[in-house]
């Protein structure tokens, strides 16, 4: 990206309400971060929309100067894909914690990546439900103790980056909101990818699971000879775990608006009233499946 | 003496041929300038199971499937034990004869149709049982067979020899009953003048929604709403638009908040089980004050139900389901042709106020094939949304305004941003909580519907303006009910029909007044509770009869007719 003398700053960005997280909180890394990367890209806030669900990363939306929306817990992805298919101009980012992605919203995860909805997902995972309180997420540790789990968490966590590769997402990072120069670099990548970019954000929770030094001493990059084109080598990164942080998988394929595009540009033009006219009773009206 | 109108019935096993003969002569009845309806029942399951399609045709406009049957055409045994109740005094039977018993009263008005045998003979299969049966039923009712002649030849244009062998099987079906010939017969239809067409109520709201200027549809497939996403799937994109099948109907209704948030008109379609997913959301979009099309085709409940079978339950869900308080407009269309308009209506209503609007239909009305007159496009208006592009500086999203109607940014506006949100909000989007915000909020949500109390909502009323006897109904019960009040009048009974067609926010004084002179008030519908019943009496605070019945099936006319008489007494 080369800077012009209009280009944008990570304040422009900065909207009037503060925060409400917590000192010290992971999210306020990867909101600067976005801040970041949405000025060196010089977005335009009147064609960005940033979605996201329910939960204390989910009010990201809300300290950002573009347009937003606050959706339901779990919702953020459908909407945004509806968003993006409306509108293939906006730049359409979705925003959401662990619980809301990969708990109640899980079901949308796969499909907005197999269908390659060209959006990017910021999941800011810290491994814990902190809204409410601090009982255990789907990324949560075995044997964590919480709340909801006061003699240990029986389950095993959820892979999120062997789930969005075997998903088919055609992007697939990992960042944290302690090294916001590297996860501003991943979000200026993931948006600027044409299709389904994920990153999973490690941002930790200092009220209910304050991993931040642990994580700090965990992290490794992924090795600078790992084949990004590798799905098979993406998904063996993924499910050898450790925290790798970079890129893991990165594919270019057509994106759902470019298939809706291609559909709608091979399909004969027609309007209501001929539609109307398929159903002439004098014509002998069709029963049955509609042909195309 | 010519007969104004005819029930034909088909019966049988499903995938037997019952369906196909229906449509054969539901399309011929159309083309031959006859009123058409249909009514069908079949299982849930895809292959076996028993299955009925009728056909009322006649001379003048139908506007119910009919009750007892003229013509029963039965397939195979079960077909008869099931149907034969039915029969009219002096219903005529045609029947394979290899595989159904008919009772020795019977035989004088009853023909065996060699259907399976003619058909092989023929065509070498029995794939052309379809039209021995339509040949025949065309004989005993003097129906003039060119218009499936001409559906034949043009249906099959480039297989000669499928044509002939499909014409052959109908004239073999005329033969077997001949002579039976025209005792059935149905008066010439008259000369058609205005266009018609012939549709269902899934296809026709799936018409009025792209009249009405739909740019994003996303579904889930389920029983009975499907034909609208098959439908839409095959020609929206013709125009421009967007069809989706979702991954469950959360995310149907969520991605079309997304689209109509982004601009685009955006409708979903479902039935009672997806409604129940949707209610979230639904609330959400209330909340958030984006506007969106959802279409109920009810079904038997409760949980999986009936999914084959009609009802009309969904109603107090439509209403007020969900948590808290959400505005949303509900609506219900009447008639086929009606499905059109209120289609059109409800995306009107949504963009105007910027809600969620609900289409309630239900399995008989969403299946059902009639023909209707042609829909003047001409007439379709497209409301257009307020957005932020005639603010000066920067527009408040949920803006305190007279008419609660707030200017929506859209994205791509430079002075619209805004966060929508579920949460309690000020003017601005931003979250508040606090007393006086939320009692001005809610106030603004719900009394932006006011004009639709206040004269935008059309209703139906048929009849006596201000009857002694009234009855109140919503939706597919329009048809017998319209037919039901004939017969009572003809009686010289002071009877009339309201049919609010917008329930929500329901219209207390329209039915205050409707009901002013009136003795007795019942209120027929298809489900357990009475639930419309309990509307009127909670909103309108007068007493009324419930006439629910929750048996699956569509009232007859006759049995709106019984209603009204025992009203009377």
């Amino acid at each position: 990206m080369s800077t012009t003398p209009a280009q944008r700053k990570p304040a422009d960005y900065k909207s009037d309400l503060k925060p409400i997280w917590c000192p010290g909180c992971g999210d306020y890394g990867v909101l600067a971060s976005l801040y970041r990367a949405f000025a060196e890209l010089d977005l335009d806030p009147t064609n960005t929309v940033v979605v996201s669900g329910i939960g204390c990363s989910s009010r990201l939306p809300g300290f950002v100067t573009t347009y937003g929306v606050h959706t339901l817990h779990g919702r953020p992805l459908p909407v945004a894909m509806g968003v993006k298919l409306a509108n293939p101009e906006l730049n359409v980012v979705a925003v959401g914690g662990d619980g809301d992605g990969f708990a109640i919203g899980a079901g949308h995860f796969p499909h907005a990546a197999r269908r390659n909805v060209d959006i990017t997902y910021i999941v800011m995972d810290n491994e814990i439900y902190g809204l409410t309180k601090g009982q255990v997420s789907p990324t949560s540790l075995t044997d964590q103790k919480a709340p909801s789990t006061p003699w240990g968490n029986l389950e095993t966590p959820l892979n999120t980056l062997g789930f969005a590769v075997a998903s088919n997402a055609s992007f697939v990072a990992r960042g944290a909101s302690f090294n916001t120069k590297a996860l501003t670099e991943l979000m200026v990548q993931a948006i600027e990818h044409k299709g389904f970019s994920f990153i999973d954000a490690m941002s930790p929770c200092v009220m209910f699971n304050n991993t931040q030094e642990t994580w700090k001493e965990l992290v490794t990059d992924v090795d600078p000879n790992h084949n990004s084109a590798d799905r098979v080598a993406a998904f063996d990164l993924a499910l050898r775990g450790g925290f790798k942080m970079g890129i893991l998988y990165r594919e270019v394929r057509p994106t759902l608006n470019e298939k809706y595009a291609a559909l709608i540009e091979r399909t004969p033009n027609s309007d209501v009233g001929a539609m109307l006219e398929s159903f002439s009773a004098a014509k002998g009206a069709a029963i049955g499946k509609p042909t195309v | 003496m010519a007969r104004q109108s005819v029930v034909i019935r088909l019966a049988g096993e499903s995938g037997e041929g019952v369906i196909s003969s229906g449509d054969i002569l539901t399309q011929a009845a159309a083309r031959g300038g006859y009123w058409t309806q249909t009514f069908r029942t079949y299982p849930a399951e895809i292959r076996g199971g028993p299955c009925m399609y009728q056909v009322r045709m006649g001379q003048d406009r139908i506007y119910s499937h009919g009750k007892e049957v003229d013509l029963l055409v039965c397939f195979n045994q079960e077909a008869w034990d099931l149907h034969h109740d039915s029969l009219a005094a002096d219903g005529v039977v045609l029947y394979d004869e290899t595989s159904v018993a008919i009772p020795d009263e019977y035989r004088e008005r009853a023909r065996p149709v060699r259907m399976e045998q003619l058909a092989k003979e023929i065509g070498g299969s029995s794939r052309a049982k379809n039209m021995v049966a339509a040949g025949a039923v065309c004989g005993v009712i003097a129906f003039d067979t060119t218009p499936i002649e001409e559906l034949v030849t043009v249906r099959y244009a480039h297989k000669a020899g499928v044509a002939d062998a499909n014409l052959a099987a109908l004239q073999a079906g005329k033969d077997e009953a001949a002579d039976l010939t025209g005792v059935m017969e149905i008066t010439h239809a008259a000369e058609v003048e205005e266009d018609r067409v012939l549709m269902s109520g899934n296809q026709a709201i799936a018409l009025g929604a792209v009249a009405a200027g739909l740019e994003y549809f996303a579904g889930y497939p389920i029983t009975p709403a499907s034909d609208i996403l098959e439908w839409l799937s095959a020609k929206l994109p013709a125009t421009g638009g967007i069809t989706i099948q979702c991954e469950d109907e959360i995310a149907s209704l969520a991605s079309v908040i997304g689209a109509s948030y982004a601009g685009a008109k955006a409708a979903t379609a479902t039935s009672g089980p997806g409604l129940s997913l949707m209610s979230e959301l639904l609330g959400y979009a209330g909340m958030a004050e984006i506007p969106c099309v959802i279409i109920d085709a009810q079904r038997g409940g409760p949980s999986t139900g009936l999914p084959t079978k009609t009802e009309q339950s969904d109603l107090q869900h439509a209403l007020y389901g969900g948590h808290g308080e959400s505005p949303r407009v509900v609506i219900a269309p009447i008639t086929v042709e009606d499905c059109f308009w209120a289609t059109v209506d409800a995306f009107n209503y949504a963009e105007r106020f910027q809600v969620p609007v609900i289409i309630l239909t239900d399995q008989g009305l969403a299946t059902r094939m009639e023909v209707i007159t042609a829909p003047d496009l001409s007439k379709v208006e497209q409301w257009q949304r307020k957005t932020a592009k005639d603010v000066e500086g920067r527009a408040k999203r949920y803006e305190l305004t007279d008419d609660g109607i707030s200017p929506m940014g859209l994205p791509g506006e430079p002075n619209g941003q805004y966060v929508a949100t579920g949460i309690e909000h000020d003017e601005w989007g931003h979250p508040a909580y606090t007393p006086e915000v939320h009692t001005v909020m809610q106030h603004k949500r719900w009394s932006k519907l006011d004009p639709l109390t206040n004269g935008a909502a059309r209703h139906e009323y048929y009849g006596e303006a201000e009857p002694d006897i009234a009855v109140i109904g919503f939706g597919s019960t329009y048809g017998p009910v319209r037919e039901g009040v004939d017969m009572a009048r003809a009686d010289g009974l002071s009877v009339g029909a309201f049919y609010p067609r917008v329930l929500g926010p329901f219209p207390v004084e329209k039915v205050r007044e409707f009901t002013s002179k009136a003795s007795r008030t019942i209120v027929p519908e298809i489900n357990y509770t009475g639930q419309l019943a309990r509307l009127v009496r909670g909103e309108v605070g007068i007493s009324v009869d419930s006439r629910a019945k929750s048996d699956g099936l569509p009232f007859t006319a006759e049995d709106i007719y019984e209603m009204i008489t025992e009203a009377a007494q």
